[in-house]
């Protein structure tokens, strides 16, 4: 998973398992559902998710020890412009 | 003029308007070879057409979306789309120009999900499903719904494609009332998406509609009523009786849904 820095683009996008994850600038995506077998395919997958919750966990940790992470996340408000279809 | 004289500039009109309709560089993608049209001309300044291996697109540099995404759904394509790894990369198509394209900023920190039109999990090569990660595949679309009714509506498609054989698929945004809201004043949020399949084996057409909202409501409409809401004749090609008759579709459900888990 060398590609997938958290939080670090809005590109990166890997599957593990049935499970999309899409890094952003302010947050990093999981959804869809996964089975964790009791078999190598089981191993495999949880390492995966492993590392992915280790990176993500060391970055917002490594933010909070240098007292750089907010409180919440600010989504940026929309814009309302004119229907150019109207 | 003779009643077979008006019969006559009819049927070239009607042959005029159909070869304006129907010119794509793609054509394997739409009914009979046709693409869509626009009613709203209102639609039209700013469109460019872009082929890929497995999917068409109409793009437009007022949205900076897609205004539909084509597809050509086989039982044999799907099947051969099982279980391809997956590592990819969201980013701007390069086809288009700067001006009128959406960028990766554009949707960050936005809170909303870059939602596919051409689905990923409907590409059965990897230059294809590479493909599907163009921003101008791409629309701002509620996550809630992404996830879930989306992703449902996506599934219930390629399930009704296994059993049918072969479907074509159009999917799109809705842009309606008289304001938008947009990211950074250039994206353009869509208030709904759509979703028509035709069927060419049993020559009935349906679509989904749903709004850019969470929740799992949805309807289902024929074609002619689409095409009253999005400005755009999607079917060209295809009968007024097919148009005017909504095929049955199966209902969406979320993944949780569909493994018997409660919701």
């Amino acid at each position: 998973m060398s590609k997938f820095t958290p939080y670090a683009d809005e590109s990166a996008s890997i599957e593990i398992g049935s499970l999309t994850v899409e890094n952003r600038l302010d947050r990093v995506s999981i959804f869809g559902s996964i089975d964790l077998t009791k078999d190598q395919e089981g191993l495999a997958l949880v390492l995966a998710l492993k590392e992915l919750i280790w990176e993500v966990a060391s970055e917002l940790e490594g933010m909070e020890s240098a007292g750089v992470l907010p409180q919440e996340v600010e989504v940026e408000q929309t814009v309302t412009i004119a229907n150019p279809f109207k | 003029m003779t009643r077979s004289s008006i019969s006559a500039l009819f049927i070239l009109l009607l042959t005029a308007s159909l070869a304006f309709a129907g010119r794509t560089a793609c054509p394997q993608f739409y009914v009979d070879g046709v693409a869509p049209d626009f009613v709203n001309r209102k639609l039209t300044p700013k469109t460019r057409q872009l082929c890929n291996d497995g999917y068409g697109v109409e793009h437009s540099g007022l949205t900076r979306t897609p205004l539909w995404a084509a597809e050509r759904l086989t039982r044999d394509g799907l099947q051969r789309a099982k279980g391809l790894p997956r590592v990819n990369s969201f980013r701007p198509d390069p086809r288009l120009p700067v001006s009128e394209r959406a960028e990766l900023r554009d949707f960050a920190r936005s809170g909303y999900d870059r939602g596919h039109q051409a689905s990923l999990a409907d590409q059965h090569t990897e230059a294809s499903r590479d493909q599907t990660f163009f921003l101008s595949n791409m629309i701002p679309q509620d996550s809630d719904n992404n996830r879930n009714l989306w992703e449902g509506i996506e599934t219930a498609i390629r399930n009704e494609t296994k059993r049918r054989g072969e479907l074509y698929v159009l999917t799109g945004p809705l842009f309606q009332g008289n304001q938008i809201q947009s990211l950074k004043g250039r994206v353009m949020i869509p208030t709904g998406l759509f979703k028509a399949v035709y069927d060419p084996a049993r020559r009935e057409a349906g679509a989904y509609v749903v709004a850019n909202a969470p929740g799992m409501q949805y309807q289902v409409v024929s074609i002619a009523q689409l095409e009253g809401i999005t400005g755009i004749r999607l079917f060209p090609s295809l009968s007024a009786k097919i148009r005017n008759n909504a095929m049955r579709l199966p209902e969406p459900r979320t993944y949780q849904q569909r493994r018997g888990g409660n919701q």
